[in-house]
């Protein structure tokens, strides 16, 4: 049989189909003439990056239920035939998917398999500044997404910028991931809605005067004062622009009530608002299941399958599902088989989870081999760099060189 | 041999300027200033009331390390963690062993001592999320008891922790199946930095570790039977080592010297030290026998700590800034949504997020702990207890739980204080002794400016001076400010 690599050709994407998929899916996924870079991208499209944060398990997420070798090497965790919930003859999803499951059948979802790069680093710390950095060979210290907004946003000329101006990227969080670290372009973190404003009550006057006190800060010898001051500002003033925004949109589901689903709940309401946001980071963890794996990745995968299928129900019925493409990604999978603890240890080729109304649903890549591995670990087919060349390319239409280092095939997936 | 610094956010954040290094870790032996003696008291400690800094300034540079060093009287009391009380509900042991720690950081007498329990939680980075809290009140005591010691005798104690055990699940690491998450992390994280030892000492290290367990009542227990007792090839040396093997060879790597003293000078002195700066002070751990309290004392008496540079340049940890904020304010009791407040800013005490820890420098700047800060402050400073409430126009607000009525958990640092200290309601007079008692009088002539117009109102539709009908409310709002400025959220 000829090597994985050699589908892979440059302008032609990655569309490689295994066992028996249902036609529907197949017809969908087979990669169609692309357009000219750009030519047909919408400039509203936006981007949801989802982190499963500490490593998650992809065989215990899309399961390779026929394979025996699975079910040797994972005597306790392993999820039997009859538990799964089939994709085809080979894979299905884990048990507690069945909101991923129903986006799936509608053709949202696309399953990237076997998702790496070379040499792979099994330090959460290391591997998660890869995946962000997009840079393995080289320490980075910018974010790929960054750079993309070091690229496409004016420099800022040293005047207050328009506060409802700041939030072209954002992140759903306390802590700004290093995916979204730019040059020039400071990326508000906002944790909750009714948190983020300078809360003095009915006192007017301090309020007004923070602002001021800000406004008219000097920078001194310690390089953090310019951070401080220019994060302050956007602090002080965005929250009401941000508020008085939002207010117009009202959810039109139930969220479930998990912190991930709520973060997805808000990312709605940002992306109806029209404040110009073009990427939206979220997070779920932590996946880090080095024991009792089964109970705390099966409540995670659950959160994730729930959350992003309210999501895209509340997103439809304000006519935007189209506009938006949701991807995951994790600093890497686990260990083929389990532990002594029930639990799996650090590996390295995964799945990535792509969704949205325009995206081309199916399951791109063959499951990798359980028994062919390196190291013993599963091998990569897909460079994790295909996939973000794919979503710059094809979803945010700006050309990924100078971007991402090197050139990388792109995924059929958009 | 290199020191891995490609991922540490705070690269890119020393301060301009060059630093002499061969009088860098010589002995300062300048004034020793009041703003001198605040300085220190932020960083070996969590800050103070004007008169705790004044108490520090008569000592002298030598007298006052000292004093921090070596506590001359025992501590204050303080209540054992409640465990058996809260036995069958998680979330509130968890929130109890917070509040037991954060109470301690509030009320010690011996505060570098406890700035060094903070620093190893955060070297040693446990979590609560999965190790269970009377485990993690006694991973605390540990480090409170180690905190100045020998860096020797702390990593071995922590290799055999119940909470390390759990934590890293070297619990589960026997012969049979080795688990390899300690062994890696105590080389990665603990001690020497990625890219100074292999994948094979990873699984040598972690041979090495099998058989250290915990018993069924949590204690640390030594399994022979689980031990693997071959040959291992560690770090360039062979031997049927066991965990305390592995302690030793580790702590001996001159690696290990810089990675712990680039460590303790990015939380003392100042963000992406100088390379030589970080030779020069591991030469002294290395003389002392990695003597921590000798290589903190040495950087608590050294010229580059009382160097403009290392001045107002690191900001502060979330856990910083509240307990400065609860002991500057003179707050007795930690209020309930302290920790609420705490997990906006980005750190919740015994929950890092990570076995990292947390990455500290630019990483706690960002829109939403900003205003977690902002917020907490406007809280704690304009909250004043119900009786005196009346008396004034203020309305405390926040979006977190209502604290329930405790005197203790208000400020006992009022607006009355500024004006004794004043002389009187004279604007200029109030606003000195704001910016002296606050911040040191570090702001800027502009700033100072400002706040005299707040005070004054200048800017209101109905002007009003500062007088007895409005000084309650006009000076605890300028302390709020003050105390939010840029300059207060560095150490």
């Amino acid at each position: 049989m000829a090597s994985r690599r050699s589908f892979l050709s440059k302008g032609l994407g990655i569309a490689v189909l295994g066992g028996t998929i249902p036609s529907f899916l197949r017809t969908a996924a087979f990669a169609q003439p692309l357009p000219a870079l750009g030519s047909s991208v919408d400039p509203g499209n936006v981007l949801v990056v989802i982190q499963m944060g500490g490593g998650n398990d992809g065989l215990n997420t899309i399961v390779p239920y026929s394979d025996d070798a699975y079910h040797r090497v994972r005597p306790v965790i392993g999820i039997p035939e009859n538990g799964v919930i089939k994709i085809d003859g080979r894979i299905g999803l884990n048990p507690v998917m069945t909101g991923f499951d129903d986006l799936f059948k509608e053709g949202r979802v696309a399953i990237v398999q076997g998702v790496g790069y070379p040499n792979p680093n099994r330090s959460h710390f290391e591997a998660t500044q890869i995946w962000e950095t997009a840079s393995p060979e080289n320490p980075a210290t910018n974010g790929w997404l960054g750079r993309y907004l070091d690229a496409t946003t004016p420099q800022h000329n040293g005047t207050a910028l328009d506060p409802s101006k700041i939030f072209g990227a954002v992140t759903l969080g306390d802590t700004i991931p290093t995916a979204l670290i730019a040059q020039h372009v400071d990326v508000p973190a906002i944790g909750a809605l009714n948190t983020f404003g300078y809360n003095t009550g009915k006192d007017a006057t301090s309020k007004a005067t923070a602002g001021s006190l800000y406004d008219g800060a000097k920078p001194g010898q310690s390089p953090y004062l310019a951070l401080l001051e220019d994060t302050a500002r956007n602090a002080l003033h965005g929250g009401d622009a941000l508020r008085a925004k939002i207010a117009g949109y009202k959810p039109l589901v139930d969220y479930p009530k998990d912190a991930f689903s709520q973060q997805l709940e808000l990312a709605a309401q940002i992306i109806g608002s029209n404040l110009g946001t073009r990427i939206i980071f979220v997070s779920i963890g932590s996946f880090d299941t080095h024991a009792g794996q089964r109970v705390q990745q099966d409540k995670l995968l659950g959160f994730l399958s729930q959350g992003l299928h309210a999501f895209y129900a509340d997103l439809a019925a304000h006519q935007l599902q189209d506009k938006v493409l949701a991807m995951t990604f994790s600093e890497f999978g686990r260990r083929v088989g389990q532990n002594a603890s029930n639990g799996t240890d650090h590996g390295t080729a995964m799945p990535l989870f792509i969704i949205g109304g325009k995206v081309k649903g199916g399951v791109y890549g063959d499951h990798p081999s359980l028994t062919d591995l390196e190291d013993g670990d599963l091998k990569h087919a897909i460079d994790f760099r295909s996939v973000y060349a794919t979503v710059l390319e094809r979803w945010l239409g700006h050309d990924s060189a100078g971007i991402i280092a090197g050139t990388y095939d792109t995924v059929a997936f958009v | 041999m290199k020191l891995d610094t490609s991922t540490d956010p705070q690269v890119g954040y020393r301060p301009p300027g060059t630093l002499d290094i061969p009088t860098a870790l010589e002995r300062y032996r300048g004034p020793f200033t009041r703003r001198n003696a605040a300085h220190l008291l932020r960083r070996a400690g969590f800050g103070g009331t004007a008169g705790e800094i004044d108490a520090l300034a008569a000592l002298g540079t030598e007298g006052a390390v000292d004093s921090l060093l070596h506590p001359a009287q025992p501590d204050v009391a303080f209540a054992a963690y409640p465990d058996s009380v809260l036995l069958f509900d998680p979330k509130m042991r968890n929130a109890a062993a917070q509040m037991w720690w954060l109470d301690r950081m509030l009320r010690t007498q011996q505060p570098l001592v406890e700035k060094m329990t903070l620093f190893w939680h955060g070297h040693f980075a446990t979590s609560i999320q999965k190790v269970p809290a009377n485990l993690m009140v006694g991973q605390i005591d540990l480090f409170r008891s180690y905190a100045l010691g020998h860096f020797h005798d702390l990593l071995l104690a922590v290799s055999q922790d119940p909470a390390m055990l759990v934590w890293l699940d070297n619990r589960y690491n026997n012969k049979l199946h080795p688990n390899e998450n300690y062994a890696r992390e105590v080389m990665e994280l603990f001690s020497l930095g990625l890219g100074n030892y292999t994948e094979d000492d990873v699984k040598n290290g972690a041979r090495a570790f099998t058989g250290w367990t915990l018993d069924k009542n949590q204690q640390f227990v030594f399994r022979p039977a689980q031990h693997d007792d071959g040959e291992k090839t560690f770090l360039g040396r062979t031997g049927n080592f066991d965990g305390g093997d592995i302690v030793s060879i580790i702590v001996s790597q001159p690696i290990h010297q810089r990675f712990i003293c680039r460590k303790l000078l990015e939380f003392f002195v100042y963000s992406d030290p100088e390379p030589e700066l970080v030779d020069a002070l591991a030469r002294t751990y290395a003389l002392s026998g990695f003597d921590i309290a000798q290589t903190v004392g040495a950087i608590l008496r050294s010229n580059v700590f009382y160097s403009a540079r290392a001045y107002r340049a690191v900001p502060k940890s979330p856990i910083e800034f509240v307990v400065g904020t609860l002991r500057f304010m003179q707050v007795r009791k930690v209020p309930k949504d302290t920790v609420y407040w705490l997990q906006r800013m980005g750190q919740i005490p015994l929950a890092p997020p990570s076995v990292k820890g947390w990455d500290g420098g630019p990483t706690w700047v960002n829109t939403a702990t900003l205003l977690a800060r902002f917020n907490y402050v406007n809280r704690i400073v304009k909250a004043s207890p119900p009786a005196v409430s009346a008396m004034t126009t203020m309305t405390a607000t926040t979006t977190a739980p209502a604290p329930a009525v405790d005197l203790g958990t208000y400020a006992a640092f009022t607006p009355d204080d500024i004006v004794r200290q004043a002389g009187g309601m004279d604007v200029d007079r109030v606003m000195s002794a704001i910016a002296r008692d606050a911040v040191q009088d570090d702001m800027t002539s502009d700033t100072r400016r400002t706040m005299i117009d707040f005070l004054e109102s200048k800017n209101a539709t109905l002007p009003t001076p500062l007088g007895p009908e409005n000084y309650q409310e006009k000076i605890r709002g300028a302390l709020a400010l003050v105390l939010n400025l840029p300059s207060n959220q560095l150490n």
